[in-house]
C-alpha cells in the first residue's frame, strides 16, 4: 500500500468493506460507533438503518442467502451488540457468511463497566467463526480482511469485528490502494480413491437414495447436483436448506425430509440401503430419533467440515471436501464406466407419495394452506420467499417451488422468529429486479412489525403475506397434540388491526377472512408496486401434516387424524 | 484425550473450555506457555468417546479459523 494522507480507523473501515465488495450494509447506530456513521456520511457504500439491531443482523442474513454474497450488519456497542445475537447464531446454525461490526467503548474504559460496555467478543464467541477486538490500528486492515476471508468460508459463517471508538477516531495512513489479498482458502476435494469407493457403494445399492442440504447452496453446487442425480436417475429429497436444488418439475425429487416432510422423501431414506448425504448435517428435525434412522443404510457424507462426520449418524465413507469439487469428482469418475441407472427404484419411491395430508378447515373459515397453496400458484417463478418461523414456514416449505435454494430463505436451524421480515429486506436489497415476499405468521411479524418503517422509508418493494391465525400456531399445535390441549400462551386472538397498521407506515394493504377472495386479493398484491401486504385471517386450529414426533421414525407419523377442531376463535 | 494446541490468541481457551463443557467434557489438566508470537497449549480431556471425537473435530474446525484470522 502507498500511504497519500492521513485518514480514520473508520474511514479505513469503509474504504476496506468497500474493496471487499460490500454494497449495503444493515445496521444502527450509537454513542461508541458514531465515528464509523460520521465516515458513513459521505461514503458511497449504502446504509439501511433498520429500527432494531436484531433485523440488521437478519436483514444480512437475508442478503447473504439470497445472494451468496457476504452480509454486512453493525451495530454499536453493549446493547447495540447484544441485539445482534440471535441474527449472528441464525447465520452461525445455517452456515451463512456474515461480517457484523460493533462499536466498542473507548479502550480505556473497556473493562470498566462504563456505559453501554460489554464484554461483546465474549458473548459472540460461541456464537461467531471467529469473534476478534481490535486493539490498535494498525491491525485493522489485517483483521477485517480474516474476517472476510473467514466468513466466505471452506464453510461459511458469521465472523464478529468489535472496534473500540478510539480506534475508530485513531489517524491512520490513508491508503490509495490495498495490500494484495491473501490467497482465498483453497477449495479442497476428497480424494479419487474414496470417490471410486463412493461410486462402487452406489454401483451395488438396489434403493439408493440422495439427500441435498444447504451446503450445496454455499458451494454453488445446484447445476452439478443436478446433473449427479440426473445420471443415475437416483431418487432424492432435501432438508429445508436444500429446497430449489431440485430442477424444476423432476419427478424424481420425492420432497422436502423430516418432522414435516413428505412421505415418499421420509419413507424412501428411511429404506434405503444407500444415502447420499450431500452437504447436510443430519439435524434432528431431520433424522427423527437417530438410532432408527435408515437403520439399513450404508451412508456416504460429503461435506466441507470433517466435525460433521459421525457426528450424529455413523458414516460408510466420508468425502471431505468442496461440494461442487466432491460432486464433479463423482461424475467425471462415474462417466468413466457405465453408470448405473436406478429407474425403476426412483418410480418405486414416487409411487410412495401422494398428497399432503391436510386438515383445511371448515366452511366460512380460511385455511392457511388454501391460501399458500394459491399464492405459489400465482407467483412469479423466480420469486424470493423469506419465511419467519412457525407453521406457516412448514406449510410453505412443503409447498414452496423455489428454483433455486437462493429463493427460498428460511432461519432452518436456529428457527428465530422475527426473522422473516428483516430477511426479506436483505434479499431485496440484494435483488432489487425480483418479486420478494416475506410469508410471516402473526406471532413472528410481531416482533419485526417496526420493519414496515424500513420498507417504506426505502421503498424497497417486499411483499408482505401475512397468515393470522391469531395464535402462536406451532406451539398451540404441540399443546393440543403432546400437552393434553392446555393452549398456555399461545392464543393471540386480541391481534392488532394489522391492514391498519400497514396503512400507518403507508403501506397498501388489504385484509381477508374468505378464500372466494384469495385470487383477486393475491393478483393486486402481487402488483402493486413497492411494498405491500396481505393479511389474511385464517382458522386457528388447523395443523401441519404430515407430523413424525420429536425423538420418533417415520412410522409414527401423524397425518392429522389426532388433531381435533378446538373451539371456534372469538 | 490430550491435545496440544497452537494459537495466536490465547483468549481462545474461553472458547475450548465453553465447548468442552458444551458437549459433555471435561479437562483434567491446562497449561499454557507463551512462545513467540504463539501460546502452546497442552489440555488433557476427559468424557464419552463420542463426545471426545466430536471435540476433537470441533477444536482443529475452531483452530483452522483462528490461524486464518491471524494471517
Amino acid at each position: 500500500m502507498s500511504q497519500l494522507a492521513e485518514s480514520t480507523g473508520a474511514q479505513l473501515v469503509l474504504d476496506i468493506l468497500a474493496d471487499e465488495g460490500v454494497e449495503v450494509v444493515f445496521g444502527y447506530p450509537g454513542g461508541a460507533i458514531m465515528p464509523l456513521y460520521d465516515a458513513m456520511f459521505s461514503h458511497p457504500i449504502e446504509h439501511i438503518l433498520t429500527r432494531h439491531e436484531a433485523a440488521a443482523a437478519f436483514a444480512a442474513g437475508g442478503y447473504a442467502r439470497s445472494s451468496g454474497r457476504v452480509g454486512v450488519c453493525m451495530a454499536t456497542s453493549g446493547p447495540g451488540a447484544t441485539n445482534l445475537v440471535t441474527g449472528i447464531l441464525d447465520a452461525q446454525m445455517d452456515s451463512i457468511p456474515m461480517v457484523a461490526i460493533t462499536g466498542q467503548v473507548r479502550s480505556e474504559l473497556m473493562g470498566t463497566d462504563g456505559f453501554q460496555e460489554a464484554d461483546v467478543t465474549s458473548i459472540m464467541g460461541p456464537v461467531t467463526k471467529r469473534a476478534v477486538c481490535v486493539r490498535r490500528v494498525e491491525d485493522l486492515e489485517r483483521i477485517l480482511r480474516a474476517a472476510f476471508r473467514v466468513a466466505r468460508g471452506p464453510r461459511p459463517g458469521p465472523v464478529l469485528v468489535d472496534i473500540p471508538n478510539d480506534i475508530l477516531k485513531a489517524k491512520c495512513p490513508k491508503m490509495d490502494h490495498f495490500a494484495p489479498h491473501p490467497v482465498p482458502i483453497a477449495s479442497e476435494r476428497p480424494h479419487d480413491v474414496a470417490i471410486d469407493a463412493a461410486i462402487q457403494l452406489l454401483r451395488g445399492a438396489e434403493r439408493p437414495v440422495a439427500i441435498v442440504g444447504g451446503g450445496a447452496r454455499s458451494a454453488n453446487a445446484v447445476h452439478i447436483f443436478r446433473e449427479f442425480v440426473a445420471m443415475f436417475d437416483l431418487p432424492y429429497a432435501a432438508t429445508i436448506n436444500g429446497l430449489g436444488c431440485a430442477a424444476p418439475g423432476d419427478p424424481n425429487f420425492l420432497g422436502m425430509l423430516g418432522m414435516h416432510g413428505w412421505k415418499a422423501a421420509n419413507i424412501s431414506v428411511n429404506n434405503a440401503d444407500v444415502i447420499f448425504a450431500l452437504g447436510m448435517r443430519f439435524d434432528d428435525r431431520v433424522t427423527g430419533k437417530p438410532d432408527k434412522f435408515a437403520r439399513n443404510a450404508k451412508i456416504v457424507h460429503a461435506d466441507i467440515d470433517a466435525s460433521e462426520f459421525n457426528k450424529i449418524i455413523p458414516v460408510e465413507i466420508a468425502l471431505r471436501g468442496d461440494l461442487r469439487a466432491t460432486l464433479g469428482s463423482l461424475v467425471r469418475r462415474a462417466a468413466q464406466s457405465q453408470p448405473p441407472r436406478f429407474t425403476s427404484w426412483a418410480a418405486e419411491a414416487r409411487a410412495l407419495g401422494g398428497p399432503l395430508p391436510a386438515d383445511r378447515a371448515p366452511a366460512g373459515a380460511m385455511s392457511a394452506t388454501s391460501v399458500l397453496d394459491a399464492f405459489f400458484a400465482v407467483a412469479p417463478p423466480d420469486v424470493i420467499v423469506a419465511t419467519d418461523v412457525g407453521q406457516h414456514q412448514m406449510w410453505a416449505a412443503q409447498r414452496q417451488r423455489a428454483i433455486h435454494p437462493r429463493n427460498f430463505v428460511t432461519s432452518a436451524g436456529l428457527g428465530s422468529m422475527g426473522f422473516g421480515l428483516p430477511a426479506a429486506i436483505g434479499a431485496q436489497m440484494a435483488n432489487a429486479d425480483r418479486t420478494v415476499v416475506a410469508i410471516c405468521g402473526d406471532g413472528g411479524f410481531q416482533m419485526s412489525l417496526p420493519e414496515m418503517a424500513t420498507l417504506r422509508r426505502y421503498d424497497i418493494g417486499v411483499k408482505i403475506l401475512l397468515i393470522d391465525n391469531q395464535r402462536l400456531g406451532m406451539v398451540r399445535q404441540w399443546q393440543e397434540l403432546f400437552y393434553d390441549k392446555r393452549y398456555s400462551h399461545t392464543d393471540l386472538s386480541d391481534n392488532p388491526d394489522f391492514a391498519a397498521i400497514a396503512m400507518g407506515y403507508r403501506i397498501p394493504a388489504q385484509s381477508i377472512s374468505d378464500e372466494a377472495d384469495l385470487p383477486a386479493a393475491l393478483a393486486t398484491f402481487l402488483a402493486t408496486p413497492g411494498p405491500a401486504m396481505l393479511h389474511c385471517a385464517c382458522y386457528a386450529a388447523e395443523n401441519v401434516w404430515p407430523l413424525i414426533p420429536p425423538g420418533a421414525t417415520v412410522h409414527d407419523a401423524m397425518n392429522g387424524s389426532a388433531s381435533e377442531p378446538e373451539p371456534a376463535i372469538a | 484425550m490430550q491435545l496440544s494446541l497452537v494459537m495466536h490468541d490465547w483468549r481462545l481457551l474461553e472458547r475450548i473450555v465453553g465447548l468442552t463443557n458444551r458437549l459433555g467434557c471435561a479437562y483434567t489438566s491446562l497449561s499454557v506457555k507463551p512462545s513467540d508470537a504463539y501460546y502452546h497449549a497442552t489440555i488433557d480431556f476427559v468424557g464419552p468417546p463420542d463426545a471426545l471425537r466430536r471435540l476433537d473435530a470441533q477444536l482443529t474446525r475452531l483452530l483452522n479459523d483462528e490461524k486464518e484470522m491471524s494471517r
